[in-house]
């Protein structure tokens, strides 16, 4: 008898194991434990009559994201503000494997209440599920809703199939990053165009500085835009034609060129991004491409500027066209919508994130440097870095998405994953191009 | 008979054989289908519906470049497998059967990589081969040399494959010299007295007592270089560089969560499974042989 207790015990004992752990996400307990501190709460409205509400959350506001840390203050302000709603978030920064589960999830019936996540063609699989709310759905309900945001921005974070979703909070741009005290102690001026950025990149090489900080075989992506953009010029960049254009072949063969002229560091075909951007910051690289987001990580803001891209050879672009936008948003899902008691949490919870306050909270975390997508209010003691990256964004003379936010990500990493070979001389430019263009012509058939 | 009710084995035995039908069969004969079908995304989205595409994944296996790299990778690894993890185990196991002190020593030693997760091993020779301040590149310039890319398209396979090979050599080391502690000292004794010296020994009396153990070794070595990844993955992820250390499982991951290309990584999911069958059933049937020929 004790054998067979020991036997099921065990068994139970190992089907409990089995089954332990598996919910992971992140709770902001708000609902009202009877013990809630009253300075705390200021609601607006009396929350004792609402039915308890747990909203499930996600966003790509996780792991060293600087925007991770005013996305949790917020999510707990909203906790206190609102006590009878229980936040279930679990974020983390966006990678391939993230957006899969994404993708899993909303095929499931699985998805989130809300979700913070693409708005260009990255977002197509999950659109194509139908679950989430229009914006105008939303304000024929709550017409305030997004009041703060501008009009712009929400034009910008427009849908592929041209219906309008998402709230976003701030956008991104990308431009090259200049350790300008090595310019200035190798007498180098800054790149204007691409005269001056060969005789830059001749400069630094003879110096022994690596001319380009950029990891060819991880994140050549910013290259990618700024080499086709000015190679074709905004109009034929931002189209997507059946077959490869002679401007973006001939922009993407301007990597060979560079490689040939010892531009990159010498590992460029096996370091990664993180790396790159030590290389950047210990002044070992005089120049690095790269987002808005880089601009946080930057340690010497004095002596670091932001310039427009200089430019290729026979460019077609007007000099200053910049890649950069905004290109993700807060979305409420129709299953948060359908139920009356999440309805009303994630359109506050939305506006929590999205409101004025809070979109200043995060274009400050980033650096205070990147688009907002309210009007948000200069701050006192700007770096040299945050002035740079103003003058140029400013100055820019057109703004273009990136390539994949057209293409997708499928038939985009099929250009960005032939990088090396492309400069190398290893595959030709033309035919990495019609593969990706005939794969886009496939998905959108 | 150990026991007269078997019912109570069953409530073990079952609970294992469903986990492995729900997360392994199942999805092994999941994943055989979608190598038929053009994946849009990971699984099939509510609204969307795969084309059929029968066996044009597997007609592209045949011209893919990168595939013949890195099935030629692969192999080439179970040949270093064998000789230099297997064959350097083997050495190491009879020095270290020789001798009686510090023997416990030597097996923790020799054994301390094996339980050392793969992804810090490479992280750490990833520190020893950077160009820009790696350890092997600090000591070329102590003494006045110029810095080596250690991780070229000329030197980056043999330089991932150190630290594979390394790593693994503590286990079949431990294997080995349990099988040498099999074989009984009296035949030692009287080799001894006949005259037979101590390498004539480990030719005449220890390697052809140890073939059991020797087509055991071969067979884990020979599987298991064609499961290499993480190592690789974390030295020069996408096959860096330019695309030379490929191997058949870096490049299905690559194919797969990289390019989000899910059919054909099915398809290079399934290509390894029936390159594993095929080697241990070769492998089954070299030492089968021998053995009978014993």
């Amino acid at each position: 008898m004790k054998k067979k207790f020991l036997s099921l015990l065990l068994v139970g004992v190992m089907s409990t194991s089995l089954l332990a752990g598996c919910g992971s996400s992140k709770t902001n307990e708000a609902s009202n434990t009877g013990d809630t501190n009253e300075g705390q709460v200021a609601t607006t409205e009396d929350t004792s009559k609402k039915n308890p509400v747990t909203i499930k959350t996600v966003s790509m506001f996780g792991g060293t994201d600087p925007n991770a840390v005013v996305y949790e203050a917020v999510n707990e302000e909203f906790a206190k503000e609102y006590d009878y709603i229980t936040i279930e978030d679990n974020s983390q920064s966006s990678d391939e494997d993230w957006k899969a589960s994404v993708a899993a999830d909303f095929a499931v019936g699985n998805e989130p209440d809300v979700i913070q996540f693409f708005t260009d063609a990255t977002a197509n699989t999950i659109l194509a599920t139908d679950k989430f709310v229009t914006l105008d759905e939303i304000r024929a309900e709550y017409p305030e809703y997004a009041q703060d945001t501008m009009d712009s921005a929400l034009d910008a974070v427009t849908n592929p199939d041209g219906v309008k979703r998402a709230v976003p909070t701030t956008g991104y741009w990308e431009g090259l990053y200049c350790n300008k005290d090595l310019f200035d102690k190798y007498g180098v001026a800054l790149p204007t165009d691409w005269d001056s950025f060969v005789t830059a990149i001749n400069a630094f090489k003879e110096n022994g500085i690596i001319p380009i900080a950029c990891s060819l075989n991880n994140v050549p992506h910013y290259w990618v835009e700024y080499l086709m953009l000015y190679a074709s010029g905004s109009e034929n960049y931002t189209s997507v034609p059946d077959k490869a254009p002679a401007e973006w072949v001939k922009g993407l063969e301007t990597f060979k060129t560079l490689r040939d002229m010892g531009a990159f560091p010498e590992d460029t075909d096996t370091v990664d991004d993180a790396y790159i951007g030590q290389l950047f910051r210990d002044k070992k690289a005089a120049m690095q491409l790269d987002g808005s987001w880089f601009a946080g990580g930057v340690t010497d803001t004095e002596n670091t500027v932001v310039i427009a891209f200089p430019g290729i050879e026979e460019q077609k672009a007007e000099a200053g066209a910049m890649v950069g936008g905004i290109s993700s948003g807060f979305y409420i899902t129709k299953k948060a919508w359908e139920d009356p008691d999440k309805r009303d949490a994630a359109v506050k919870f939305v506006e929590a994130h999205t409101c004025k306050s809070a979109v200043q909270r995060y274009w400050e975390a980033g650096g205070a440097i990147s688009k907002a997508a309210v009007q948000v209010d200069a701050i006192d003691g700007m770096t040299n870095l945050a002035y740079s990256a103003l003058e140029y964004t400013n100055a820019a003379t057109s703004i273009n998405a990136p390539t994949d936010s057209r293409l997708g990500q499928e038939p985009y990493a099929i250009i960005t994953s032939n990088i090396v070979k492309i400069s190398t001389g290893a595959v030709s430019v033309e035919d990495v191009l019609n593969e990706a263009l005939s794969l886009y012509a496939q998905r959108n058939e | 008979m150990l026991y007269k009710r078997k019912w109570p084995l069953l409530l073990f035995i079952v609970p294992g054989l469903l986990f492995m039908f729900v997360f392994l069969y199942i999805p092994f004969v999941e994943n055989i289908k979608n190598s038929f079908f053009d994946m849009t995304a990971i699984i099939e989205m509510p609204g969307t519906k795969w084309k059929f595409i029968g066996l044009e994944n597997y007609k592209k296996l045949f011209v893919d470049q990168d595939v013949k790299t890195a099935i030629f990778n692969s192999m080439k690894m179970m040949v270093l497998t064998v000789v230099f993890e297997v064959g350097i185990a083997f050495v190491l196991a009879v020095m270290v059967s020789q001798i009686k002190k510090l023997q416990q020593v030597f097996r923790t030693v020799y054994f301390f990589p094996v339980v050392i997760s793969a992804t810090a091993i490479g992280l750490l020779f990833k520190l020893f081969y950077n160009y820009d301040g790696g350890m092997l590149n600090q000591i070329l310039e102590h003494f006045g040399k110029d810095a080596i890319n250690w991780l070229s398209p000329e030197l980056a396979f043999i330089m991932v494959c150190i630290p594979t090979l390394w790593s693994y050599i503590g286990f079949y080391f431990v294997i080995l010299l349990t099988g040498l502690s099999d074989i009984s000292d009296d035949i030692y004794e009287a080799a001894s007295i006949d005259g037979c010296g101590h390498f004539k020994q480990v030719f005449h009396i220890t390697l052809p007592l140890m073939k059991p153990v020797f087509f055991t070794c071969v067979t884990l070595a020979l599987t298991g270089a064609l499961k290499v990844f993480d190592l690789p993955w974390v030295m020069v992820p996408n096959g860096a560089p330019q695309g030379v250390t490929h191997f058949l499982g870096t490049y299905m991951y690559q194919v797969t969560f990289g390019l989000s290309n899910f059919d054909y990584g099915s398809t290079l999911a399934f290509l390894i499974v029936i390159l594993g069958i095929v080697i241990s059933r070769l492998v089954g049937l070299f030492t089968k042989e021998k053995e009978e020929g014993r």
